[in-house]
């Protein structure tokens, strides 16, 4: 297959580009992968991709940011996504002409305004795949209505978790779009796993609000006061820096509690902790405490919507405590604290149970989403020889109907695929 | 040599318990590859100061090893790390790859002997690959500091040095060594003190920024020893470990450690 990402800025930091480029290193052990960013605003990206993987820029801004278009709002973005102000008729031109242009067998999208842009201007020849790292429930109304109309006309849409996946088929009516959880993967780490003897809590993310810091450095003066050669490290920049700094030293915990700034790649802070802390009141996935616990952490996290409760089995590997409960999540770290045996037989078990977000088995479901999508719309081409006229009628039937046409198909499948080639 | 080549450029490291570092890479396409350490000059200054080592097949991937031995002692400052593929062949500087410190994190061993010598791996603010060192015929490392109204108390232990009666903590004004403010050092143990520095006296009446270095001196005759902390994995501390301020004697004071990791006051007389 020929795979082509877009992707909003692949130069920047966090959790879609990472999982993005993963997937896509990943991929490229057997396809031929490409990461199109729409924006770019630096020579290197921060991770560097998959020798396999090539990576583009539609709009270099290091150059063109004060191109005319680029100060004109986008049209087909839409309007009422997160990051419309960065989106422009200079990025609808470029995007509309990459896809025009594409000879990729599938695109993929990697946030809610590139789907749209998917969905409205992939050519018919081009499997259509929405990523949504974000979740549905925490979009506004007036994106949910942007999206509701676009996205029937995705072939496949991903989300992160389960329980994103089930508010989609139940709130959006999207028939014959194939709904399905795909969560992110963490790579097989390098480095030995952490060994449990460590007396450091990591936490590790951007800095903003919904992350919670001030809720793990509260909790954390409750170890300290029993524990104080115990320290904590949060890894990370953000708005929230001078905030959880000021509180650090309101609560007197500067010997043990420290804002380490931003670290790429995590994986050697990690195994330099014993216990991963997550906080969060919100978490569409939660891609550090899966890292954390691949590096053989056990991670105490609030069981917030939506990713937490996916990943970690409390007690077994880790702890889910209320939202917003510091006592709580104080005493959740104490337990690991004090009791060194559990906290070690906890990160071992981490260190098995996530192995499920190992790029193996995520990969293999990716493969076999978009394999089945090509084979599903192939199925649906073959009854009319009409060139795509009825293509997207066909497409939007659902898939019972599509599965038949598959089963049917499948003799001619091989040969149409060829001549798209 | 292309940027995006240079780019992919990455060597990993870790050290081990006894501070020896193990630089890996992987095949580096030479016959004699070797990893070239530059000690970063003053600015202006030429480099003069270099280290070599061997890069040695490892395993049967082509990746190449070389190893720093802890015995061997490099002078004090900044290393920039890079990769020779030959003899006539220009120097290619490496990017980070994982630096996997995580024996560093608990300070290592409670008494170091004399000569003190440290070298922590870390990324350069660019992006590249470098190590910090230190070397010091004896090194006060310091622990928890603590702020209670207007006196601070600093809490550290002598490494290459023994502690004797009449042990004072010296503080100088940074430019002008001629004025300094001393303090008993208490023993609190082994080669450990601690020292209540009353922040009034730090005050200055001048306006603008001063700054007082932090010393003790072990026994009445002995030398200054340079208070800092250099035992842990973090080679710039300076905006990680984040003190308090203090408010006395008309003036704002704060401790805080140098880009060189030393413990030093910053004093700012209030107008």
């Amino acid at each position: 297959m020929k795979i082509s990402f877009l992707i909003h800025n692949a130069y920047g930091i966090g959790g879609t580009i990472t999982t993005t480029f993963n997937l896509a290193g990943a991929l490229a052990e057997r396809h031929d992968v490409e990461i199109v960013s729409v924006l770019r605003h630096r020579e290197h990206p921060n991770l560097t991709p998959h020798p396999g993987v090539r990576l583009r820029a539609l709009v270099d801004l290091r150059r063109e940011k004060d191109h005319p278009l680029h100060s004109r709002p986008a049209k087909v973005f839409p309007s009422a996504e997160y990051r419309h102000h960065q989106y422009s008729e200079l990025t609808d031109q470029r995007i509309a002409e990459c896809l025009e242009a594409t000879d990729a067998d599938v695109v993929i999208g990697t946030r809610p305004g590139l789907n749209v842009h998917l969905a409205l201007q992939a050519p018919r020849r081009v499997i259509r795949v929405g990523q949504e790292h974000l979740t549905l429930d925490n979009h506004s109304p007036a994106l949910r209505t942007a999206l509701r109309r676009a996205y029937r006309r995705l072939d496949v849409l991903t989300t992160v978790t389960e329980a994103d996946a089930a508010c989609y088929r139940r709130k959006m009516r999207l028939p014959g779009v194939r709904v399905e959880a795909l969560p992110n993967s963490v790579p097989d780490p390098v480095l030995p796993a952490a060994d449990g003897t460590a007396k450091v809590v990591i936490a590790a993310g951007r800095l903003v609000p919904v992350k919670r810091y001030d809720l793990i450095i509260e909790a954390f003066a409750r170890v300290v006061a029993e524990y104080p050669d115990w320290q904590l490290r949060i890894y990370g920049k953000g708005e929230e820096q001078d905030r959880l700094r000021a509180r650090i030293e309101t609560l007197g915990l500067w010997n043990n509690v420290f804002l380490m700034g931003a670290a790429t790649p995590m994986e050697a802070e990690w195994v330099k902790g014993s216990i991963g802390a997550a906080a969060s009141n919100f978490e569409p996935f939660g891609m550090t405490i899966v890292e954390a616990m691949r590096c053989g952490l056990p991670v105490v996290s609030t069981d917030c919507p939506y990713g937490p409760g996916e990943i970690i089995k409390d007690g077994e590997d880790g702890r889910l405590v209320p939202v917003g409960d510091d006592r709580a999540f104080g005493a959740a770290l104490l337990d690991l604290v004090r009791d060194d045996e559990r906290r070690r037989r906890m990160g071992r078990a981490a260190l098995d149970n996530a192995r499920r977000f190992a790029p193996g088995p995520v990969v293999a479901q990716a493969e076999r989403l978009l394999q089945e999508a090509i084979e599903a719309r192939d199925g649906g081409q073959r009854p009319t020889s009409a060139p795509g006229g009825t293509h997207h009628t066909l497409r939007t039937q659902g898939y019972a109907a599509r599965d038949l046409a598959h089963a049917a198909a499948a003799g001619a499948l091989r040969t149409v695929r060829k001549g798209r080639r | 040599m292309s940027p995006e080549r240079a780019a992919q450029l990455r060597a990993d490291c870790s050290v081990d318990t006894d501070g020896r570092i193990t630089f890996r890479l992987p095949p580096p396409s030479a016959a004699h590859p070797r990893l070239l350490l530059v000690l970063r000059p003053k600015k202006g200054r030429p480099e003069e100061t270099t280290h070599t080592l061997d890069l040695e097949p490892f395993g049967d991937d082509g990746e190449v090893r070389a190893v720093l031995e802890p015995r061997l002692q490099l002078a004090e400052g900044r290393w920039d790390a890079y990769l020779l593929r030959g003899p006539d062949a220009g120097r290619e500087r490496l990017r980070p790859g994982l630096r996997d410190l995580r024996a560093l994190v608990d300070g290592g061993p409670g008494d170091r002997p004399s000569p003190v010598a440290v070298r922590v791996p870390y990324a350069t603010k660019d992006g590249f690959l470098a190590m910090r060192t230190w070397l010091r015929a004896a090194h006060a490392e310091a622990g928890p500091l603590d702020v209670t109204g207007a006196t601070m108390t600093v809490r550290a232990r002598l490494h290459g040095a023994g502690l004797s009666e009449g042990a004072v903590v010296t503080l100088r004004l940074r430019g002008d060594t001629g004025t300094v403010r001393t303090f008993p050092a208490q023993p609190s143990g082994g080669r450990a003190f601690s020292c209540a520095v009353a922040c009034e006296e730090l005050a200055v009446e001048a306006a603008g920024t001063r700054f007082w270095d932090a010393f003790v001196r072990p026994a009445a005759d002995a030398p200054l020893i340079r208070i800092g902390r250099l035992l842990d994995d973090v080679a710039d501390r300076k905006g990680v470990f984040v003190y308090p301020q203090v408010t006395a004697g008309g003036s704002a004071i704060r401790p805080y450690f140098t880009v060189d990791n030393d413990l030093a006051v910053e004093v700012t007389a209030l107008g």
